[in-house]
């Protein structure tokens, strides 16, 4: 068989067998790839970060995803959380899909353990599941009064009894709205929250949603977004260089390698902990297969120029 | 002990996803109805007690918010779908449905029409700007099919076509890391918490 066919007609199971290393070798021997941030990454750092030790200023993380976009979506909800905890930022958690809440538990749960002091209904307040067809009511209705349209914490308890809640009104005590999900959902606050009551909305999303949130970012409706695995490596990286160290924000900093790398020497142990750099890690591995997807792409296309020129020799003949 | 019992479970799952890629196999097929199942089984008393139970039956018969029967009525009506006689009544409810639709209208052209509009009526002073309008302006044109394909039209609207393969080269790559990063994440846990090789 000559090597045109040959590599046109690869078993299926040698590429499953060959990308399978491409990932497990780059996860054990780590690699220690270079992250670089990206403005809409920076953007959401930004916003976050801006409600630091304010008392009447909150962020709301909307959890709408399910276990199945976690290796994607998990590492941002750990590391936003981290941010905020660190950062002394107030956290409202919310969920429209019964999953979503299990995950705010865990998600919580695990961040907690790093900061003992942090404490539930003062710090944060998790709202828990709403039923999917509340949304509206309680999208619309946080625009008047936050404790009236969610009523209670995912225990049971009323918001408007919540030590968090004596400086928190409506959105004009919300920084920025952060929708995690593996979906449209983030559209749904930007058409209902930003359009009528102006505010911030910001989206943490798969990869396969991540090109269409564009025209909205160039618009400004979307002040930023975390795009995949990439975009949660990427905040990672910020929150260790800067939340981690208590230094502010600096885009030039952010961009600068040798002090990111500088940063990175004098990390707290708990930011070395495995969790908090799950989506770095698995970059390496994501690095890797797409020089291997690529290379993939090149073979199949010498393959195929290869095939169509000894099929026009033959036809000439 | 309960945990370790669950990454057990859950790497034999995994595991036995994966044997599809050999071929299909009864492992995976017992992996995919039992996901199916167990989502299901999820979903229902969850919803059942955190959306039902507070918003619906709690309100209205020990509450005596006797204003809720109008929509619980309304929501029952969804039920007639099983009756093949009366399959017409559930359509009331999606009426109602529809209606919450309109009212997101106005606010739809607003976010998604509107400003997005407003955005391609900058002043042409930066290259991503003047990008944006050119692509903006030959794929609207592309698709305007009243007037034939050809001469410096034609031409102009092949740029459209240009702007839509590089469009669709973002989203392929995109969708290939996210597909990626889903192996990724299933054999950061087979490696790290089934065999902690990785920590």
């Amino acid at each position: 068989m000559k090597f045109a066919d040959r590599i046109q007609k690869v078993d299926r199971r040698i590429i499953y067998g060959i990308l399978a290393l491409a990932v497990i070798l780059p996860l054990v021997f780590r690699l220690g790839l270079k992250t670089y941030t990206t403005t809409p990454v920076e953007d959401l750092y930004r916003h976050i970060d801006a409600a630091a030790g304010k008392d009447d200023m909150a962020i709301i993380m909307d959890f709408t995803h399910d276990p199945g976009v976690l290796p994607e979506l998990y590492p941002m909800d750990l590391a936003i959380l981290r941010h905020c905890f660190q950062r002394n930022i107030k956290v409202f958690t919310i969920s429209f899909l019964p999953q979503g809440a299990a995950i705010i538990q865990l998600a919580l749960s695990e961040v907690k353990e790093d900061y003992p002091n942090i404490e539930a209904n003062v710090d944060y307040c998790n709202f828990g599941f709403k039923p999917w067809s509340l949304k509206l009511p309680i999208m619309l209705g946080m625009g008047d009064d936050i404790a009236e349209a969610v009523e209670t914490n995912s225990e049971g308890l009323k918001l408007e009894n919540l030590p968090i809640m004596q400086n928190m009104k409506n959105y004009d005590n919300i920084q920025v709205v952060v929708e995690i999900s593996g979906s449209s959902m983030g559209q749904f606050w930007v058409t209902y929250a930003r359009a009528k009551f102006g505010v911030d909305v910001a989206v943490g999303l798969t990869a396969v949603m991540a090109a269409d949130v564009y025209p909205f970012l160039q618009t400004g409706q979307f002040v930023g977004s975390l795009g995949g695995l990439k975009g949660a490596a990427e905040y990672e990286q910020l929150v260790d260089i800067f939340a981690m160290n208590n230094t502010e924000f600096s885009k030039k900093n952010a961009r600068n390698m040798a002090w990111v790398e500088a940063q990175y020497k004098e990390l707290p142990e708990l930011a070395k902990l495995y969790k908090y750099n799950k989506a770095r890690i698995g970059m390496d591995a994501q690095a890797i297969v797409h020089v291997l997807i690529i290379l993939f792409i090149i073979l199949g296309n010498i393959g195929y120029f290869l095939d169509q020129r000894a099929q026009k020799k033959k036809f000439v003949k | 002990m309960t945990e370790t019992i669950g990454i057990w479970i859950a790497a034999f799952l995994t595991l036995c996803m994966f044997s599809f890629l050999y071929k299909d196999n009864p492992f995976y097929k017992f992996a995919e109805h039992l996901f199916v199942g167990v989502s299901m089984g999820y979903y229902i008393p969850y919803t059942f007690y955190n959306a039902f139970i507070p918003y619906a039956y709690e309100p209205l018969f020990l509450k005596k918010e006797y204003i809720l029967i109008i929509p619980f009525i309304i929501g029952i009506l969804y039920w007639f779908r099983f009756s093949s006689k009366y399959s017409w009544v559930s359509r009331y409810p999606i009426a109602f449905g529809m209606g919450i639709v309109g009212m997101g209208v106005p606010m739809g052209m607003h976010a998604n029409v509107l400003v997005q509009m407003r955005t391609m009526m900058l002043p042409l002073n930066n290259i991503n700007i003047i990008l944006i309008f050119f692509g903006t302006i030959s794929i609207l044109l592309y698709f305007f099919f009243s007037k034939a394909h050809k001469g410096v039209y034609g031409k102009f609207t092949s740029i459209g076509i240009w702007f839509m393969m590089v469009g669709f080269g973002a989203s392929f790559g995109y969708t290939v890391m996210a597909r990626i990063s889903l192996l990724i994440g299933r054999i950061q846990f087979l490696l790290g918490d089934w065999l902690g090789l990785i920590k």
